[in-house]
């Protein structure tokens, strides 16, 4: 019998796993046309110091209530040479990305990547400054 | 060289950090565990934030040798809110000394920045018998830190471990900082619980 559960539990939970999948992605397809980020204007404002001319993510994230949760975000952007600057805000949910000004920001890349990181994006707002 | 002196050199030689039984697409994590019935060191990659595939080397302290377990790792269920996530896993593992030796369970958690709870039940088969270990875990952060900052966890655990003991309470302190967490529990009977974590 136990190794009938456990046969069960390694063949069965991915498969699980990959609904939950589906679901999330569906739910929040609608959502990112960047109307309804509030952003906290002090702390851009901070953000943006120095960085010259640039192109603003400000991206409303949902789960990201630790460091732990959200250091695959950072690296994850990280990766993007046309990422120049991150910011995690973990009070206000929320990611700021710059990107150099002629970089393509792609909200759906933006939603894809932070859903790898086992977070939902709520909206996308971006600026450029 | 033992587990034990690679569990230690382990923590002497990489900065210490953070406790997801899963990391984020692509990331790795390791872990060095201690408590009165086991060292461990377990190291495990993630395809996807959905499961983690891994390797855990053992040192049963009872009396029965080394050995080791491949670990697969499952998020069943994940709720995200802007103030929390909650978490349900299921886990299993086979023993290298063969399907006889095995584990499985389930575990999950709710977390927001200011509170922690988790539970965790598994059971585990191996030739002189069965028995499960189980664990509730409650916990306050004393401050609510920034990105980057040193996060403190003030926890209780309680934790019942069928093959040896009754229920036993004790408190646990959690330290996480960037990429490395550090967990003490210590309770006179259960004596040091020790985890240590380090995600890249």
């Amino acid at each position: 019998m136990h190794k009938l559960s456990l046969i069960l539990l390694l063949v069965a939970a991915p498969g699980f796993a990959e609904i939950a999948d589906q679901h999330d992605h569906a739910t929040h397809q609608h959502q990112i046309s960047g109307q309804q980020v509030e952003f906290d204007e002090p702390r851009l404002n901070q953000f943006t110091n120095g960085l010259g001319s640039a192109q603003i993510a400000v991206v409303s994230v949902l789960g990201m209530v630790c460091d732990f949760c959200a250091r695959g975000i950072e690296k994850t952007f990280k990766r993007d040479k046309t990422v120049t600057k991150i910011d995690v805000d973990l009070g206000n949910g929320q990611v700021l990305i710059a990107y150099t000004p002629d970089a393509l920001v792609d909200r759906q890349d933006i939603e894809k990547k932070i859903l790898a990181n086992g977070q939902n994006v709520t909206d996308v707002l971006v600026k450029k400054i | 060289m033992g587990i034990k002196t690679f569990t230690i050199l382990l923590c002497l030689l990489s900065p210490i950090l953070a406790a997801r039984p899963i990391s984020y697409s692509g990331g790795s994590t390791l872990m060095g565990f201690s408590d009165r019935y086991k060292n461990s060191v377990y190291y495990h990659y993630s395809p996807t934030f959905k499961y983690s595939l891994g390797i855990e080397a053992i040192t049963e302290k009872q009396g029965d040798g080394d050995h080791a377990y491949a670990r697969a790792t499952y998020l069943l269920n994940r709720k995200n809110t802007r103030h929390s996530q909650r978490n349900l896993y299921l886990h299993s593992g086979l023993s290298s000394r063969g399907l006889d030796e095995h584990f499985y369970g389930i575990f999950g958690d709710w977390e927001t920045r200011r509170w922690f709870a988790g539970f965790s039940y598994q059971h585990t088969k191996t030739r002189k018998g069965d028995y499960d270990d189980q664990y509730l875990q409650l916990g306050v952060a004393p401050y609510v830190g920034e990105y980057g900052d040193l996060h403190t966890w003030l926890m209780i655990k309680a934790r019942n471990n069928t093959g040896y003991d009754s229920w036993s309470v004790y408190p646990v302190l959690k330290f996480f900082k960037g990429g490395f967490l550090v967990e003490f529990g210590y309770h006179p009977k259960a004596e040091w619980d020790i985890h240590l974590v380090r995600r890249f």
